[in-house]
């Protein structure tokens, strides 16, 4: 379909000229510079607060806080349940003698995955995502677009590849900025530290921590695959942004309802945490570089498959029902 | 007059549209002819822009059929639509390009060489030079003829202006009606130009249709219509539209 390509570089041309996208690379390495400086201070005062502490004697210390938090009666249970993993894997790094606070820019970069992918990344996508075809009819383009001698579906398409592309561009971005940044205040080698992970906690509120499927990986190759799910998170955002720039006429409304989806969806999953019918909703699931960690998730029985395909099918339905709108509706004023 | 099948590029039958119970539209036909300008015109309210907003697939009519150069356009969307050039309302461009940018924009989505023709319609429209400027700086006269410009890039044989003299001051009203004659003329195109406003269309069309609450009441040309010119447009107008103001 040579017509496609045009498409698809006519809707890049739009977004590119729309100066959204670079707002959003902007607030990316405004924020990251941010937390890296915060991060950096905070290394700072621990060392002159206690230069004469090791790491060891450190890590020991935090270690045993949790575990007595944990112990508190009034403390919520998904909260527990966190105290406890952290608390066992941090003992496990000790008795391997590793540091599992070493902060290097690759650590940093890896864990970013996991926080970024929570509620700043899909904000962003948000962004630039909801006025793809809301921004059409709020400046009366639609009636050009849509009476050119091009099949609507084909229309709705090039914008969602148009979606792919930037998100991913989004994701590349993040990656970079956070390695490039973090680099600066801690260094940019270490991508082939070890990292321990596949700690488990067992069910309910005595579960064990299970150690039987701890493995050790490269840095690397951890944060490779926690990007890759980051993406994976991201095009789901993506894609519900976008039925909703094809619901809502004016840019704002689709841009706020997202943003609200999200924020909301992130206090839900803090809070609610006994009714566990929000582990369907796609907010809940989004965390997937975290789950890849083995980080407790916010529900039991959740599992990393588990929310891989409910995103999946909140994605597929989401499209599906933008195509459907946007083919089958009347273009009115 | 006597006019072959062939020398029709558009036609519209029975067309109607239904919004909930309310009819928008109840009974709309007219034909096209090949070189001719045709004038559609109706009070505001009559259902004039349903009309065109459904000859141009951004409204699905509710009855009737729409036939333009031999594809029905429900049937055969892409092959009915790139023989169709149209403004529907305001000349709405992306106003954060250029009028170059504009149009290049809409030669990919035709994809066959319609990109080689962007100069030529520039000059056409008197916008060559000024192409390179961004669309927000743009005078309407000048969004309205890169308009135009956008709507010839697919070598149409059916060219739909809803209003076109809307907000243009009188020197832009006469461009505009010499552009649409010699459209006409030279090149052959059907001219479908819808109006609230009798008095500029009179001086640019060869037919019209009136159109009043939904429903087409008269087609023929101007000196048909007024008795050979005995009885003015306006008496005819306000008779069959039972007096409303136009």
């Amino acid at each position: 379909m040579p017509v496609m390509a045009g498409l698809v570089e006519n809707e890049c041309l739009k977004i590119l000229r729309r100066k959204r996208f670079r707002l959003v690379l902007v607030v990316l390495a405004a924020l990251l510079c941010l937390v890296v400086f915060a991060q950096n201070r905070q290394q700072q005062n621990q060392r002159r607060d206690h230069p004469e502490r090791d790491w060891r004697a450190q890590v020991e210390k935090r270690a045993s806080d949790l575990e007595r938090q944990a112990g508190q009666r009034r403390m919520p249970e998904n909260w527990k349940r966190w105290m406890r993993y952290e608390s066992g894997r941090l003992r496990y790094y000790l008795s391997k003698n590793l540091n599992p606070n070493e902060l290097t820019g690759p650590v940093f970069t890896r864990t970013f995955a996991g926080v970024g992918s929570v509620l700043l990344i899909p904000l962003l996508i948000a962004v630039f995502g909801a006025d793809l075809v809301s921004s059409e009819f709020a400046e009366g383009t639609i009636t050009l677009l849509l009476t050119r001698p091009v099949a609507r579906w084909k229309v709705l398409l090039s914008k969602v590849v148009a979606m792919m592309l930037f998100t991913t561009l989004t994701l590349l971005a993040a990656f970079f900025l956070a390695w490039g940044i973090s680099g600066v205040a801690f260094g940019w080698s270490g991508w082939g530290a070890p990292m321990l992970m596949g700690f488990r906690l067992g069910p309910g509120a005595a579960g064990g921590f299970d150690l039987t499927g701890v493995r050790m990986v490269p840095l690397w190759q951890d944060t490779f695959a926690a990007w890759g799910l980051a993406w994976f998170s991201a095009l789901a955002v993506g894609s519900i942004t976008l039925l909703l720039s094809v619901v809502f006429r004016s840019v704002a409304a689709a841009m706020g309802t997202m943003m609200a989806t999200l924020v909301g969806g992130t206090i839900l999953s803090r809070v609610a945490s006994d009714w566990d019918g929000a582990k369907w909703f796609f907010v809940t699931n989004l965390p997937l570089p975290d789950f890849y960690a083995g980080l407790p998730t916010p529900f039991e029985g959740m599992t990393l498959a588990f929310s891989v395909w409910v995103l999946l099918a909140w994605a597929a339905a989401s499209l599906a029902a933008a195509f459907l709108l946007f083919t089958r509706r009347d273009v009115t004023a | 007059m006597v006019v072959s099948a062939a020398d029709v590029v558009l036609s519209a039958e029975g067309l109607a549209k239904r919004y909930g119970d309310r009819e928008v539209v109840s009974d709309v036909s007219f034909a096209l002819r090949r070189g001719e300008v045709f004038g559609f015109l109706g009070p505001n309210g009559a259902g004039k822009t349903t009309t065109i907003r459904m000859l141009v697939g951004l409204v699905k009519p509710s009855r009737g059929r729409i036939v333009i150069d031999g594809h029905d356009l429900r049937q055969e969307f892409e092959a009915a639509m790139r023989r169709v050039g149209c403004i529907v309302e305001t000349p709405d461009l992306y106003k954060f390009l250029t009028g170059r940018e504009n149009l290049e924009h809409f030669a990919r989505m035709l994809g066959d060489g319609a990109a080689g023709r962007i100069d030529s319609l520039a000059a056409l429209v008197h916008m060559d030079g000024r192409l390179d400027g961004v669309v927000r700086t743009y005078s309407l006269g000048m969004r309205q003829r890169v308009g135009i410009a956008q709507a010839l890039l697919s070598d149409p044989a059916v060219l739909i202006l809803d209003e076109p003299t809307n907000g243009l001051d009188p020197a832009g009203i006469r461009e505009m009606r010499e552009l649409v004659r010699r459209l006409a003329g030279e090149q052959g195109l059907a001219v479908f130009v819808s109006s609230h406003l009798l008095s500029e269309v009179e001086k640019m069309v060869d037919r019209i249709a009136i159109v009043h609450r939904g429903r087409t009441l008269a087609t023929g040309t101007l000196v048909e219509l007024t008795d050979g010119g005995r009885r003015g447009l306006e008496d005819l107008f306000l008779e069959l539209t039972g007096g409303e103001t136009v």
